[in-house]
């Protein structure tokens, strides 16, 4: 859903909620899509900034409207407003704080209170840091709740296009839906050591082979 | 004392308080004062000053828009009401806020807080 100044355009797009712990990166990793930066609005009565991310498929192109907070979730949890006709979502925490992993549960539930059976992709940040605090193995929550789980690092772009694919695959119900053309996204900032990466990756796909642990990082209601 | 003059030192004071020295708003508050921010409900100074010293940003910058004034009650009390906006950052949009304080006279001659409601404007 794009705000009533912004362009509207004649192919398919969907409001995507992009929710998580402030601080966490979701501000700087919207911002990696070059043609959305220059197209995003801000709205200051919702508080919210929306950015158009474009991406061709071999389906025709699809737009994306991410809505980005001005910060708010740093105070408490967001109004209906900002979820209310959302059709997809990404749920952001940061991997190098145990305390954004812990949230998770609370923002999906907030998210779903209001947007009931959106797909939702769930995405760890800041995977180029050394020093994690959450470990691929113990991202377990995507799973009990049937969401997607990338590993990405906005600041390099690792990762950076997975959990669009992933919605728009959903969204599009076609499960072969590909991009055809690469994304112009800012320069990396930081470099990330893919032999280290490729070993998280292996640690999750071996974690999701392993029966899930007890209700250690559910919700307590 | 004029309490328009009161309520206008008392929000300079608070508010220059919580962006240069967060931890330093303790004093206002007491046994009894409750805090309500976005909903969620502090009692007394040390939970009160635990939650807004919790709050997840080091740097923010407060923006008084306006400051209304009443006289509360017959022990001296006032009730004050701000809106603003508030920064968290250089780089992020300033958000609006309102804030409501029932300041009560403390033996000393100056004023507690005995409420302090406060919430995001916003969608």
């Amino acid at each position: 859903m794009a705000l009533p100044n912004q362009q509207v355009v004649d192919y398919p797009s969907f409001k995507l909620v992009i929710v998580g712990d402030g601080g966490t990166g979701k501000t700087t990793f919207v911002k990696r899509h070059l043609t959305g930066e220059f197209e995003k609005k801000y709205e200051p009565t919702i508080g919210v900034e929306v950015h158009p991310l474009d991406f061709s498929t071999n389906c025709g192109k699809i737009r994306f409207y991410c809505w980005d907070t001005a910060g708010q979730e740093k105070f408490g949890g967001l109004r209906d407003g900002y979820y209310i006709h959302g059709q997809c979502a990404i749920i952001m925490f940061d991997v190098t704080s145990r305390l954004t992993y812990k949230n998770v549960p609370t923002w999906h539930r907030d998210l779903c209170r209001v947007c009931e059976n959106i797909p939702i992709v769930l995405c760890g940040n800041k995977v180029d840091v050394k020093n994690r605090q959450v470990k691929a193995k113990q991202v377990t929550f995507h799973r009990k709740k049937n969401l997607q789980y990338y590993e990405i690092s906005a600041k390099s772009n690792y990762n950076f296009e997975k959990p669009f694919l992933y919605l728009a695959r959903k969204l599009a119900g076609d499960p072969n839906l590909h991009f055809v053309e690469a994304v112009a996204l800012k320069p990396p900032e930081v470099q990330i050591d893919m032999a280290m990466q490729q070993q998280h990756e292996a640690e999750l796909a071996a974690a999701a082979a392993q029966p899930l642990p007890d209700d250690d990082d559910d919700l307590i209601e | 004392m004029d309490p328009d003059a009161v309520a206008k030192a008392f929000v300079d004071h608070y508010y220059r308080t919580f962006d240069t020295n967060r931890a330093g708003l303790v004093g206002l508050y007491q046994d009894s004062s409750m805090l309500t921010f976005e909903g969620e409900k502090f009692l007394g100074p040390a939970a009160i000053a635990g939650k807004l010293g919790s709050l997840p940003f080091q740097q923010c910058e407060h923006q008084i828009v306006t400051v209304d004034c009443q006289p509360s009650g017959p022990q001296g009390g006032m009730l004050v009401f701000v809106s603003g906006s508030i920064r968290t950052g250089p780089e992020e949009h300033p958000i609006k806020f309102s804030q409501a304080f029932h300041l009560m006279p403390s033996p000393g001659g100056n004023f507690y807080v005995q409420n302090d409601m406060f919430r995001l404007n916003y969608g």
